[in-house]
């Protein structure tokens, strides 16, 4: 498990990550999210160790990174791939990182075959594409069998079949009970992955929540109701705009036989309609896509919003998706 | 696909790390790129061109009989700098890639990780040194022609006392680096340091800035070398270039700490 308590990073009198406090729980893939200067490689390399908290702590297992014993053996973090020596090949790199944290050479054989990049083990890492470097950042951060894996951008530079890749190894670490903590950009990919999302924006934590529950409470979620009768469409829309004593409740007239529902759910409609005998062709629910829910949470926190630009204020045109 | 295999028998109980684990890592690194070895062929070079002329000149201006090993430690004063561009690279390169963030997560405790690259950095360089001495004496003494002595335990002790002052020339450059960071910056710091600022001052003169020359690792590390009894014993040169190593680690730690990776 990664704790953070009060976890604050200031640049002089910037503050890049403001008082973060947060379980990164195991047996989950925990989704890190905010636009770009949010604060989220700082947070991930001051778990790390790397760069120094102004205050609060960041705490792996209950213990700063840097009291661990064999850090590599409790901690894989796959940070900025290419930032290795490009003259080394990816063997001896590994096996640097073996022998600093007194892991047997065989096991750096081992997860170069994992990661499939065997046959290139010997050759300049210089040479290698993008791609070869994640799966190199992969393998050293599989190496010793960590408990916790910390992934900044794992899908950077992958092709479709690389991520895939990630995904279900991700998805099969969290499985086997590890902690794993995840950034991406890529929305539609982390709704594939993550359980658990913590979001933040200028620094301080915006959500922290499961999957399932951020959708559902985005407003881009929203129950779309149509029936053959506009006059009884309008009596049901009627109903449900002045019964609800929840003002969240909004009704949004598509046309005369179709409404759109925020605020409640695909029962309670179908109730109302019910009470009303009124005929109905479709009632689902649409499903906000993580992007949609995200650019709503984030609309105010973008730190290089392009000038009168409305990006994630109006989340349309609507897409469905499917949860 | 299932990645993950149990690799529990694989890696076997957690044992090692720690500072071996450090030492040996900065050790597969620094062998695992061409950079050393460059540094090595270079020293070759420099040391056998060097010895060479020193010992020619001697036999042609007819200059006093010497010990043979003055010819390498006087070499130094050249040699030194492929000892820096060693130590100096082990951790440059390292700031310049991004890789010393890697380095960090393997090794997180910032005094491990320092001492780690001086241990390699000094050892590769007292080791570099003696190898370096003995062809220099090779080379030099058929050159002297007759114009040196030849004493086993002499040239053992001068070539020793040499290797030890290139150990903490490559400690001072460690230190220094990781305090700099960068290979431009660190390189003219050890420059100026052991090679400008002495020029000057000799070239300039008089007593009090002679005075301050004798307190620089180069010409202390010369009188330690050659035996030198005046201004101070040569012991005292050595612990001059180890005040000057000690501090610039002290410097290089307290930096490592406080500055973000």
């Amino acid at each position: 498990m990664i704790t953070l308590r009060g976890l604050t990073k200031r640049y002089g009198d910037t503050v890049a990550v403001d008082n973060l406090t947060l379980d990164v729980r195991e047996g989950r893939v925990t989704g890190f999210l905010g636009p770009n200067g949010a604060g989220k490689s700082t947070t991930m390399r001051m778990i790390l160790g790397l760069d120094r908290p102004s205050r609060g702590e960041a705490l792996i297992g209950g213990r700063p990174y840097a009291a661990l014993r064999h850090p590599v053996r409790e901690v894989g973090a796959l940070l900025d791939a290419k930032a290795l020596h490009p003259a080394r090949s990816a063997r001896d790199h590994l096996l640097a990182m073996a022998r600093s944290n007194g892991i047997p050479a065989r096991r750096v054989d081992e997860v170069l075959e994992t990661v499939g990049l065997a046959k290139v083990a010997r050759r300049r890492a210089g040479g290698f594409s993008l791609g070869m470097y994640q799966r190199l950042g992969v393998a050293g951060a599989l190496l010793g069998d960590p408990r916790v894996l910390i992934f900044d951008e794992p899908v950077n530079g992958l092709d479709p079949d690389g991520v895939r890749w990630i995904r279900e190894l991700t998805r099969n670490l969290a499985d086997e009970g590890r902690t794993v903590f995840l950034s991406s950009h890529l929305m539609s990919e982390m709704q594939l992955t993550a359980d658990q999302l913590v979001i933040i924006g200028r620094g301080t934590l915006l959500a922290n929540t499961s999957m399932s529950e951020f959708l559902a409470n985005s407003a881009a979620t929203a129950v779309r109701v149509r029936g053959p009768e506009p006059g009884s469409i309008a009596m049901l829309r009627h109903r449900l705009e002045s019964h609800s004593a929840d003002p969240a409740v909004r009704v949004d007239v598509v046309s005369d036989t179709e409404l759109v529902v925020r605020g409640t759910t695909v029962e309670f409609v179908g109730d109302v309609a019910h009470a009303l005998a009124v005929r109905l062709h479709e009632l689902r629910t649409m499903s906000a896509s993580l992007e949609q829910a995200y650019m709503e949470l984030t609309a105010e926190s973008v730190e290089y919003a392009v000038p009168g630009s409305t990006a994630g204020a109006n989340p349309s045109p609507r897409q469905e998706a499917q949860v | 696909m299932s990645t993950i295999t149990s690799p529990q028998r694989t890696l076997g109980r957690p044992r090692g790390g720690g500072l071996a684990g450090a030492v040996a890592s900065e050790w597969t690194k620094l062998w695992s790129v061409r950079n050393p070895w460059g540094c090595v062929v270079a020293g070759l070079g420099l040391m056998s061109v060097f010895t060479y002329y020193y010992a020619a000149i001697a036999r042609i201006n007819h200059k006093p009989i010497q010990p043979v090993a003055n010819a390498p430690v006087t070499a130094v004063i050249l040699v030194q700098f492929v000892v820096v561009a060693l130590a100096m690279t082990m951790v440059t390169n390292e700031y310049a890639n991004g890789s010393v963030r890697a380095t960090l997560l393997w090794v997180p405790v910032r005094a491990r990780m320092l001492l780690a690259k001086t241990l390699v950095a000094g050892g590769v360089s007292f080791v570099l040194g003696l190898v370096l001495g003995v062809l220099g004496v090779a080379i030099a003494w058929p050159a002297f022609g007759g114009h040196a002595t030849f004493g086993l335990g002499e040239v053992a002790s001068q070539l020793l006392k040499m290797s030890a002052y290139l150990a903490l020339v490559a400690v001072l450059t460690v230190g220094t680096a990781v305090a700099l960071r960068s290979e431009a910056s660190t390189f003219a710091a050890v420059f100026f340091l052991l090679a400008a600022l002495p020029t000057v001052l000799v070239g300039i003169g008089g007593e009090f800035l002679t005075t301050v020359n004798d307190a620089l690792p180069q010409s202390a590390g010369n009188h330690f070398a050659l035996g030198h009894t005046d201004p101070y014993p040569p012991e005292v040169g050595f612990c001059v270039v180890l005040g000057w190593a000690v501090l610039a680690h002290v410097v290089g730690l307290t930096v490592l700490r406080r500055r973000d990776a």
